[in-house]
């Protein structure tokens, strides 16, 4: 039972702009729904033509655990909500990946590389780590919670970092076109509620790591293959201004309405969601493959990059007088 | 009355915009290549290649030596400007892609952002607010005279280019010239006008900004959407955002859109019965909606050639259905009696100030290719040959105050010259598509968004 205390000091509470934010959304939504009963007959009658399969774990689970799993009290590497990094298989599985043999940035490497490649992205209600690890599946928050427990098993500590946010038309289109009533509810709103990335804090600096992105969706899009310490900001997500927060935790209030709108309110929307996610996912490897493997792909996608983007520097202007800062 | 001679037409139209011109002395080689050619349609090609070789000289060895960003930028492809020598090398100056004009920060650093963007000695700008908005930051700046304008997309983020008042009125004059030219000899200052764009006066939204210019050479200028238009209502609009605030905004919105197509009806009404020559300029959403609602009355005009319609893109009219630009004109002819010849398109964008314009005889789009080149890339971002499809970009001479050399987001094709008509320059096809994966955008879009929703169940 959480207290009180652990609340605030585990930062469980989302800023106010975020609640009041998802109030809006969930008004919103339910207009969505009220205005588009005939969308959602016609999605009830064609339910059979989106086939959905959850894709199979890519990896094998260690079948060794451990038992004496030390109790962790600092900030950032203690127990938070949806993120139980003392399970006994996240640390079997932090030491697969070289906890305690490798420095923290090549052990939050390897755990990046394993959250990112090997959980598939899906539109499912929050739950925690361990199942996550078992079903290989999850939304961008279980993936984040996933490389944020292993980070926290290998004494590495993490956090979460929160927005709201529009996205580039090819990132979120292919996923939208079989979900009609999502999509009504992103124009409605103009802006998805929640994204995040996870953020590890090494050699005094918190770096950035978007492991939401797998290598294919990212080549369906035409986007480099990011790596740990590479932020997705500006690439394929833009944050609504002032919506950003950083976290200790995932905020409270996530988990009961996420599986009462997946599986009581728009589960159509959300099976359509996801045969999408595995399109972009079979168009992506074709690109790859095409590019002639992904290092070819990813040299290929940062030379248009680098090609493409100047750098504008923040620094104090002469000429511009902030008069409250006086 | 007798009909002026070309040269006697843009004498005319040059002598109601002489603040627009910099002083003789003072022209730079881009400023010669868009005030000197009477027509910038149809500059000998030797002539013009020259003009724009010194031009874009010019402009690039300013923008490398008074940008610290795009001289880094450049200094990253060891390029600088001794390496353009030829129109050969000019294809070498490094391009910058419209995304990079997205990509800023919020409250003072957006301020700092569009400080070290831009070229040249910046004014005093005073930020009264200790965290302001993208308005607040806008205004600040356009105090001092600068002209900071946007454009935005589907995603609702908006595109924001820093003008000083040099490079936006080379921008507003140009986009006259173009239209008045393939025009000929339909205008004159005594001609009544039809904005159909925001108060340039009201808004900061680049397609309503450009059209200030409208006002200097027709006397009498109504205009179609006279209400203050913020970042927030258009990134709104473009988003397709309804929450609470925007609901209320949207009723009101709605209301004034009903009066606004009434309005014009009205306008269109009174000048019939007059033999006065008459102009509508701007999205041509708005017009295609009022000649909706007069076809749907069984009504029509005949203007004949005292009418001219000038578009500026924006040409999805309503979601899911375009209307083709050739319909468009066709309703004209038929709805407001304005032949086609007399009914163009103008396609440009927030980040350049070349503005290319159909020509009457076959509504191909057409460069101002003295201080203008037009480029077509492939996927790998090299220029491709006239006839194929790519990505457009350009290299603009004519903006002073960034570096104006742009890859956009439009697909588009190339040709050599005109198919139809005898202008000697390059051409684009009408079609401009948007390249995959890009926010649907263009001039009038933002127009567009902000209106279809109440527009739209008129009919």
């Amino acid at each position: 039972m959480l207290t009180p205390r652990e609340i605030k000091s585990k930062e469980m509470i989302p800023p106010r702009l975020m609640v009041k934010m998802n109030i809006a959304g969930a008004f919103s939504l339910f207009k969505v729904l009220l205005t588009s009963l005939g969308t959602i007959k016609a999605m009830k009658a064609a339910k059979v033509e989106t086939v959905y399969l959850q894709p199979t774990r890519p990896y094998t689970l260690p079948t060794s655990l451990p038992s004496d799993i030390p109790h962790a009290t600092q900030k950032y590497l203690r127990l938070t909500l949806f993120c139980d990094s003392e399970a006994p298989l996240v640390h079997a599985l932090a030491k697969q990946l070289g906890a305690g043999q490798k420095t923290p940035w090549e052990f939050a490497q390897a755990a990046f590389e394993f959250t990112k490649r090997n959980i598939t992205l899906e539109v499912i209600p929050m739950d925690d780590v361990v199942p996550t690890l078992e079903r290989g599946t999850g939304t961008c928050i279980h993936k984040i919670s996933v490389f944020i427990a292993l980070c926290r098993a290998a004494g590495i500590p993490g956090r979460y970092k929160f927005f709201a946010l529009t996205m580039l038309d090819a990132w979120m289109e292919p996923a939208m076109t079989r979900a009609p009533l999502m999509k009504k509810w992103y124009d409605a709103m103009g802006l998805f509620l929640l994204h995040g990335e996870g953020e590890v804090y090494i050699d005094g600096k918190w770096i950035p790591a978007d492991v939401g992105a797998e290598p294919t969706r990212q080549a369906n899009s035409g986007m480099p293959i990011t790596k740990l310490g590479e932020d997705s900001i500006g690439l394929w997500l833009f944050p609504i201004p002032g919506t950003m927060f950083r976290r200790e935790s995932i905020p409270l209030g996530l988990g009961l309405p996420s599986r009462l709108l997946m599986d009581y309110l728009v589960p159509s929307s959300v099976v359509g969601i996801n045969a999408g996610i595995m399109e972009q996912i079979r168009n992506g490897e074709r690109i790859i493959r095409e590019a002639g493997g992904e290092q070819a792909y990813d040299a290929l996608a940062r030379k248009k990059r680098r090609q493409q983007a100047p750098r504008a520097d923040l620094q104090a202007h002469d000429s511009i007088v902030f008069e409250n800062e006086k | 009355m007798q009909q002026p001679t070309f040269e006697e037409y843009i004498k005319s139209f040059n002598g109601y915009l002489q603040n627009y011109f910099p002083p003789k002395d003072a022209w730079t080689p881009a400023d010669e290549a868009v005030y000197k050619p009477l027509d910038l349609y149809r500059i000998p090609l030797k002539e013009a290649e020259e003009m724009q070789l010194r031009s874009l000289k010019w402009t690039f060895n300013y923008q490398y030596t008074n940008n610290k960003m795009y001289q880094n930028f450049c200094k990253e492809r060891n390029v600088s400007p001794s390496d353009i020598k030829t129109t050969d090398d000019l294809v070498k100056i490094p391009l910058i892609p419209d995304t990079f004009f997205k990509d800023y920060p919020t409250g003072r650093d957006f301020a700092l952002w569009l400080g070290n963007i831009f070229t040249g000695t910046l004014p005093k700008i005073v930020i009264k607010q200790k965290n302001p908005t993208y308005d607040e930051v806008i205004n600040a700046f356009n105090e001092t005279g600068m002209v900071v304008s946007y454009s935005s997309g589907t995603s609702g983020r908006h595109t924001f280019i820093p003008r000083d008042r040099r490079t936006f009125e080379i921008s507003e004059y140009t986009v006259a010239k173009g239209g008045i030219a393939m025009m000929y000899p339909l205008w004159d200052h005594s001609m009544d006008g039809m904005l159909l764009m925001p108060n340039p006066k009201r808004t900061n939204v680049y397609a309503g900004k450009v059209c200030t210019i409208y006002f200097d050479i027709i006397h009498d200028v109504q205009v179609a959407i006279d209400r203050d238009i913020s970042t927030d209502l258009i990134r709104m609009t473009m988003s397709g955002e309804k929450g609470l605030k925007s609901s209320v905004v949207n009723y009101f919105v709605k209301r004034e859109s009903a009066k606004m197509v009434d309005l014009i009806i009205r306008w269109l009404e009174k000048r019939e019965k007059t033999d006065q020559k008459i102009a509508l300029v701007g999205a041509p959403f708005i017009l295609s909606v009022v000649m909706e609602k007069l076809q749907r009355e069984g009504r029509s005009f005949d203007f004949g050639e005292r009418g001219g319609v000038a578009t500026g893109g924006g040409w999805k009219a309503f979601e899911g259905q375009r209307v083709p630009v050739v319909e468009f004109r066709r309703q004209v002819e038929k709805i407001l009696g304005i032949p086609e010849k007399y009914c163009l398109d103008l396609y440009g964008m927030v980040e350049g100030n070349g503005w290319m314009t159909h020509c009457p005889e076959g509504h191909y789009l057409h460069m101002p290719y003295s201080y203008y080149k037009g480029l077509v890339l492939d996927n790998e971002y090299k220029p491709v040959g006239y006839g194929e499809w790519g990505r457009y970009a350009f290299l603009d001479a004519a903006s002073y105050s960034y570096p104006g050399f742009v890859i956009s987001g439009d697909r588009v094709r190339m040709l050599e010259h005109c198919p139809v008509c005898d202008r000697p320059g390059p051409v684009l096809e009408p079609e401009i598509k948007r390249a995959a994966g890009e926010d649907i955008r263009g001039c009038a879009e933002e127009v567009r968004r902000m209106l279809s929703a109440d527009l739209s169940k008129e009919g």
